[in-house]
């Protein structure tokens, strides 16, 4: 089989009786057109056996297994598998192909021109079918030149079978990742002055007799990235007569003639039907036309989601890794008009005098804030997650071009982002520092808090007085009360933290006696990362790694800001709950706990109601449900991903409303679903941290490491697995969570059952 | 994984030199061929059991492996170091239990601590697991020199055989 590498490397044309198990099937298609005489780019395909080879040699078959065998596929959450795909993809860029193969690959480029720029494309067996599409999933790395440049293109492809997006969707189609190969085909790069794709057939419905033709100007991939908009003509397939062409919308407004000529748009028709011919099955066809010659890109079986606004799993994570120009898009959006909107509505909503509105404005008032925080929650899910993914770019990008020996180290090019939470947290330290240097204030409020388990307002102003009479106690209270004002109005549950003076002083006197100062982990030399970054990429590209580090960095900030200002909203809306529930409770009008989000309708309807009925709220949800069947099993020791290092051990502190945070003292290990902004304060004083969410850069896991505090992400169902108070050893090094002390209290017992002697 | 070769003739007699020489063969190509053991600490009264990732060194003298200090065997081994391994080809035949070939190896176990010796001990058992490489290196995981006293070598359900690598010929340490 082949020449140069012999199973490894196959010319293109002669591709065409080798298995598509070992050539793909992009390779494996346009090797049958090129064989048929077929315009298709000169070619060579690295079959799977080279990249078995690579993968093996390189052991990186151990580094897939390890990443992806820890954990059942099925319980990653997309961070997680995020995460595994970014340490996958720093193994196979660092690890070297084995000497002969990447000989192999040298002398395979002989066949080139040489001065035409290469493809770099995948080519996975299994990739493409009628019933499922990896177009866009896996990589292609274009306009590469030099042997080098190809080498590394070829570990960028082989790496993108094991990408996020990828791994997400063969769990969706469940094919198992383990017998996943990938081949790769590098082809000369041709760049006609149209390109587009065909159809021979009607993706949305394939029993007419009709078939569409694209065309953008310049290259294809303007047109499958949807950055321009196509040309688009209609034409009856059995005849190839056109039925209708419709202009792509373009920068400028005059009404510009067809892309096509009539004689190129007969000749595609031509294309597809010997194509369709050759290979047995309609195709969706990736073209080019240049020089009065159409060039074949791929063929392609044609899938409903062919179609660029068909809705399937394929294309929703492909939305998951924004292009570069959507992420600057997103940022301008985002940073210049979502969040000072959402910033500007929160101040407009705690600017209402709620106390002063009659009852049937306050209904409306409850209702415009659950419509707003609907609004925001689309916005957030629409705009503010997507744009996340800036510091995921920026991770992938730094990798690419500095492959560092640890995948996270850029990490340490967004210490210092001034976040709404770290401001915060910054006060709240401050204070607590304040008050460490009072010793008598300090006991006070202790005494205050001592054998309380939280109390409401009205019992803060009795603290407030008893404090106030202590030296330096009129101070505290004011600046207290301010940070309660500027960063405490907001949800945490059901509740709004700044109902709540009392979760701040147990903070506040919790943090005071706790340490007299954070720790820190080492200092990041923020700016000699930012120069081997630059040193990476040399400084042709200076320009586009500095834009990659700021979107990156705006995306790091914001995606936090963003929670604290939803909370901010949310927070909003239980006020306004708060005082309806009250008004309604004192006229004997409300029943039962809450109210909570859920029950904003029924708190509206009945301010507004003129029947004198009780409304009975039912039972607030319980987030303390423990999950079926959690106490027959007791786990010893649960695994998860290691997201901060260190090794700690201490009580097991399940945080999951604001009652808990009350609860929560200096030495605890922090048990909970997921770290969000709006909890941050209290991680100063944990000794550990566990959460369910998993992911490196996740909040959690990003303020355990700089406040150095290990931490484990990622454990299944860990807050109904584990019981408040337990003991818990947190290993961060290696994501292992051990419950309870090793002893074998069980079997030195003594017999519990008589044993039967006859 | 390849399966096991056939190795010597234990059934047959033998000078008593070959015979040791043929079952020193057979112990290395077990320990070959099965990259995982079932470490048995002692306790006081309770013992425990543990799989492992193990290696073992050419002369057969000594074993190594590592786990996390947070975990039940490292807290029974700081008590004793007294220790035994079961390496056996089970997995290979189900259906048979007289082709089954099991070895059990006794000894004490160290944990490794000085630089040089934890640079060797680890490139042993990195060298045959090295998915292992990240773990072994994690502050929070100990690495366990075993050296060997004996091999106790099971076949056909109950023809056991011991074989001691101290009281092997010209062997050294």
């Amino acid at each position: 089989m082949g020449t140069g590498g012999g199973a490894w490397i196959i010319p293109l044309n002669e591709a065409v009786d080798v298995p598509v198990t070992m050539v793909g099937g992009k390779a494996a298609v346009l090797g049958r057109l090129a064989g048929a005489g077929l315009p298709v780019a000169r070619g060579v395909c690295l079959t799977v056996l080279a990249y078995e080879s690579f993968i093996t040699e390189g052991g990186l078959a151990d580094v897939i297994r390890m990443e992806l065998g820890r954990k059942s596929l099925d319980s990653m959450r997309w961070e997680e598998l995020w995460d595994a795909a970014l340490r996958i993809r720093s193994a196979f860029l660092t690890a070297p192909i084995p000497d002969r193969l990447a000989g192999a690959i040298r002398e395979s480029l002989g066949r080139f021109d040489g001065r035409r720029p290469l493809a770099v494309r995948s080519s996975a067996p299994g990739e493409d079918s009628a019933s499922r599409s990896f177009a866009g999933l896996h990589e292609s790395v274009v306009g590469v030149a030099g042997a080098d440049e190809v080498l590394t293109a070829v570990r960028v492809v082989w790496a993108s079978l094991w990408s996020d997006a990828a791994l997400l969707y063969r769990k969706e189609l469940s094919l198992d990742p383990s017998s996943s190969r990938m081949a790769v085909l590098i082809q000369e790069m041709v760049s006609g002055e149209a390109s587009g794709v065909a159809f021979a057939r009607d993706p949305r419905d394939q029993t007419l007799d009709r078939e569409i033709i694209e065309a953008v100007p310049g290259p294809c991939g303007n047109l499958v990235d949807g950055l321009v908009d196509p040309d688009r003509w209609i034409l009856r397939h059995s005849s190839g007569e056109v039925l209708t062409w419709k202009g792509g919308e373009r920068e400028s407004t005059d009404t510009a003639p067809p892309l096509l000529e009539t004689h190129e748009v007969s000749t595609i028709h031509g294309t597809l039907n010997v194509v369709e011919q050759l290979l047995g099955w309609p195709p969706d066809l990736e073209w080019t036309d240049g020089h009065a010659a159409l060039t074949v890109l791929q063929a392609r079986p044609i899938t409903s989601g062919s179609v660029r606004d068909g809705e399937d799993a394929r294309t929703w994570y492909l939305t998951l890794r924004p292009t570069f120009e959507r992420l600057r898009a997103l940022a301008t959006r985002v940073a210049d008009v979502l969040i000072p909107e959402l910033s500007r509505e929160a101040a407009r909503l705690a600017g209402d005098e709620l106390e002063a509105m009659t009852d049937d404005q306050l209904a409306r008032a409850i209702e415009h804030r659950h419509d707003v925080l609907q609004h925001w929650r689309g916005v957030y899910h629409d705009e503010f997650i997507p744009f996340a993914h800036g510091v995921r770019y920026l991770g992938a990008y730094y990798n690419d071009a500095v492959r560092p020996d640890d995948p996270y180290e850029f990490l340490g090019l967004l210490r210092g982002e001034r976040f709404l939470a770290a401001q915060r947290n910054e006060e709240v330290h401050s204070l607590a520092k304040e008050l460490r240097a009072e010793p008598g204030l300090l006991a006070a409020l202790e005494r205050c808090g001592a054998g309380s388990d939280g109390v409401g307002p009205t019992q803060w102003r009795a603290w407030r007085e008893t404090v106030g009479a202590c030296p330096g106690g009129p101070g505290f209270v004011d600046r207290l009360e301010q940070i309660a004002r500027a960063h405490f109005d907001t949800a945490f549950g059901d509740a709004r933290l700044a109902d709540r003076p009392d979760l701040l002083v147990s903070l506040v006197t919790r943090l005071a006696r706790a340490s007299d100062g954070v720790s820190r982990t080492a200092p990041v030399e923020t700016q000699a990362l930012e120069e081997r970054l630059y040193a990476g990429v040399g400084p042709a590209r200076r320009k586009e790694a500095s834009d990659v580090l700021a979107i990156g960095r705006l995306s790091w900030r914001l995606r936090d800001d963003d929670n604290v200002l939803m909370g901010r909203l949310e927070g909003q809306l239980l006020l306004g709950l708060a005082i309806g529930a009250a008004r309604l409770r004192a006229r004997g009008r409300l029943e039962g706990d809450g109210p909570g989000e859920a029950q904003a309708g029924q708190v509206a309807e009945a301010l507004r109601g003129h029947s004198t009925d009780p409304v009975m709220l039912g039972p607030r949800a319980s987030a303390e449900a423990p999950g079926a069947g959690a106490a027959s099993a007791a786990p010893r020791q649960l695994i998860g991903q290691p997201a901060s290092p260190g090794l700690a051990t201490g009580p097991a502190r399940i945080v999951r409303t604001a009652e808990d945070l009350g609860r929560f003292h200096a030495g605890d290990v922090l048990v909970c679903d997921a770290i969000q902004p709006t909890m941050t304060q209290v991680v100063p004083l944990a000794a550990a941290i566990v959460e369910r969410r998993g992911g490196m850069l996740i909040h959690g896991a990003i303020i355990a490491r700089e406040l150095g505090i290990p931490c484990v992400n990622g454990v299944a169902r860990v807050t109904d697995l584990v019981t408040d108070g337990e003991a818990l050893t947190v290993d961060g090094h290696l994501g292992i969570v051990s419950v309870g002390a090793p002893e074998f209290d069980l079997e030195t017992a003594g017999p519990t059952r008589a044993v039967a002697t006859s | 994984m390849d399966d096991e070769p056939v190795l010597g003739g234990a059934q047959d007699p033998e000078p008593s030199g070959v015979a040791s020489a043929a079952l020193r063969l057979r112990i290395h190509a077990l320990v070959e061929n099965q990259p995982f053991a079932v470490l048995c600490t002692g306790g006081d009264p309770q013992p425990y059991g543990s799989l492992i990732a193990f290696a073992i060194t050419d002369d057969l003298r000594w074993a190594t492996f590592a786990t996390p200090v947070t975990t039940r065997k490292f807290q029974l081994l700081s008590r004793s170091d007294r220790v035994a391994l079961l390496i056996d080809n089970r997995c290979r035949h189900q259906e048979n239990m007289m082709e089954v070939e099991a070895l059990t190896v006794t000894g004490r176990a160290r944990q490794v601590s000085e630089r040089r010796d934890l640079d060797r001990w680890s490139a042993l058992l990195v060298g045959r697991h090295g998915y292992l490489k990240t773990f072994v290196r994690a502050p929070s995981v100990a690495l366990f020199a075993v050296e060997i006293v004996r091999y106790f070598h099971v076949v056909r359900f109950q023809e056991v055989q011991q074989w001691a690598p101290a009281a092997e010929p010209g062997s050294s340490r």
